[in-house]
């Protein structure tokens, strides 16, 4: 009898134990790493954070990185919130038909929609093509290596994320809700307004801050697709363990990043749940 | 209450914007001239040829998918370690068991790779598939372990108990009833990892090096020298075989449904 019972209480230590070995895997692949670029942004005292906050191009990429944060999360929000209600809210064919398209997308690698975005927007690339063609413009406009070109090329990539943490919010509302609103004597808009949108907030808050979080770790679309002088963290950081070969100085950009990234995904853990925002990162299982 | 014509318009008009980077970079493949232009000038397989036949690439595509497969089995057996552990401990230990399962979602990609190169090129764990198979493997974990925990939520605990009644010890009846039972959300969250590997380029640019590439790394290094053919025809290789990895996923998700209702039922 005791051993039938010891699935439920005795068993417990027999769980930890597996749990510990998936654990062991992580404190030496991933953890430690991560100490060791602690301890190696330390080993001036702190005088690689001095070093790092004294650069001029690292506190001109924060600045550039904050801004592209912000202008992909409310392009995002912009782009990624009606396609969300259109998706929760038609026929089977249409909700069918825009789910393939967002999972068509999202399921192309980031290096490749990154360079997708180079072949669209260079100087003989279909935009200028396009534009030229009608007669719009001249000459090719300047597109690639802009701050622009990068802006459309991260918002392409992260803007499933809202949409899907949208989305799952709008499937949890009722729309018998608006219905009842409009049977009260509201117009669409103000049933949407007042009963819908505000009931969708807390998914497009999730989907937004992590939208908000990813963005501020990118390097590869920022350094395919933007111009010298619009270098974001990730490129800093880079350019000096790389290119400066300053590994301390570097480390200590790349824990202030870390830093960045763990106190807004603190603040967000009390206001929205943490779950929720991560259990969005994994939707690339999404159905 | 339906969207109204306007939104589904918007919604369509956005699916397209969607969808067109793929499109071009498919297309592109199979131009016929010697520059990236869309619409492409003529239809051939020559730079597709070209690819498949070029022994470069194909290294890297073999070194990429030996990376994927084997980071696939780390995440695969770290991950469902994990969950186990976060669904079955209590308390502060459940609770740590999910917060290091979840870290390699925070940690940023360029700060992850700084780690792992500060570390793993003190072990020799560079320019070879096992140093960034186990990279990889950490960065796919969480897929795993997501999927897992949801099937062992829905898994009756009866079934383990009664191979425990009939005599099974607890490491008889973790193989043969537990994994087995937890096997279609395992591999699902595998093949996820797996994907994670196939189209990562920061960690991989960091743990390689001149004679050891993987796909994305050769392919990142390509387009910064340059928009060619070749490459759009490399990206639609790695695109096939993302999507063809996706479609299995989207295949075995109805089924690991199935089991998992079957599981619950009284």
């Amino acid at each position: 009898m005791g051993r039938v019972l010891s699935i439920q209480g005795g068993g417990r230590r027999w769980w930890i134990s597996v749990g510990l070995l998936g654990l062991l895997f992580v404190l030496l692949a991933l953890v430690v790493p991560l100490v060791v670029v602690v301890q190696r942004s330390l080993d001036a005292g702190f005088g690689n954070f001095a070093d790092a906050l004294a650069s001029a191009s690292f506190l001109r990429s924060l600045g550039n990185t904050a801004t592209l944060a912000v202008s992909v999360t409310v392009w995002s929000a912009l782009i990624g919130y009606p396609y969300a209600y259109a998706m929760a809210r038609s026929g089977r064919v249409l909700s069918r038909v825009l789910m393939t398209a967002l999972m068509l997308s999202f399921w192309t690698s980031l290096l490749v929609r990154s360079y997708a975005w180079q072949v669209i927007l260079n100087d003989t690339g279909l935009v200028n093509e396009l534009l030229l063609g009608v007669g719009i413009i001249d000459e090719p406009l300047q597109l690639i290596r802009t701050p622009l070109a990068t802006l459309i090329g991260m918002t392409h990539i992260l803007v499933p994320f809202t949409v899907l943490a949208v989305y799952a919010q709008l499937r949890g509302i009722s729309p018998d809700l608006a219905i009842a609103a409009r049977g009260l004597g509201a117009t669409r808009t103000r049933a949407f307004w007042t009963v819908t949108f505000p009931l969708s907030l807390p998914g497009l808050a999730a989907g937004s801050l992590l939208v908000f979080v990813l963005t501020l770790g990118y390097y590869v679309t920022p350094q395919l697709l933007g111009g010298a002088g619009n270098a974001v963290i990730g490129q800093s950081i880079v350019e000096q363990t790389n290119v400066l070969l300053n590994t301390g100085v570097g480390s200590a950009m790349a824990v202030l990043l870390l830093l960045i990234v763990v106190l807004i995904l603190g603040v967000a853990a009390r206001f929205l749940g943490l779950g929720r925002v991560l259990g969005i990162a994994t939707e690339r299982s999404a159905r | 209450m339906n969207a109204g014509v306007s939104v589904r318009v918007v919604g369509i008009l956005i699916a397209i914007l969607l969808i067109v980077p793929t499109i071009v970079i498919c297309a592109t493949a199979f131009t016929s001239g010697s520059s990236v232009t869309f619409p492409p000038q003529g239809f051939s397989l020559r730079w597709i040829d070209d690819v498949l036949g070029d022994r470069r690439w194909m290294r890297a595509f073999g070194n990429s998918f030996s990376v994927g497969l084997l980071a696939a089995l780390f995440a695969m057996i770290a991950g469902a370690a994990l969950a186990l552990g976060a669904a079955r401990a209590r308390g502060a230990v459940a609770s740590v068991f999910t917060a290091v399962s979840v870290l390699p979602m925070i940690v940023p990609l360029v700060v992850g790779a700084i780690g792992f190169y500060l570390v793993y090129a003190r072990l020799g764990l560079t320019g070879n598939v096992l140093g960034l198979a186990i990279a990889h493997g950490v960065l796919g974990l969480p897929y795993v372990f997501v999927n897992v925990l949801a099937l062992l939520r829905t898994l009756d605990p009866r079934i383990e108990e009664a191979a425990r009644v009939h005599g099974a010890g607890q490491l008889t009846t973790l193989v043969t009833i537990t994994l087995p039972l937890l096997a279609p959300a395992t591999v699902i969250g595998g093949l996820l990892a797996f994907i994670s590997s196939w189209d990562e380029v920061v960690v991989a640019t960091f743990l390689s090096d001149a004679r050891f590439q993987t796909l994305p790394v050769l392919m990142y290094g390509q387009i910064r020298s340059g928009v060619e053919p070749s490459v759009s025809a490399v990206a639609l290789v790695v695109t096939v075989v993302t999507f063809a990895v996706v479609l299995v996923v989207f295949s075995v998700g109805p089924i690991r449904a199935r089991l998992a209702r079957r599981s619950s039922r009284p």
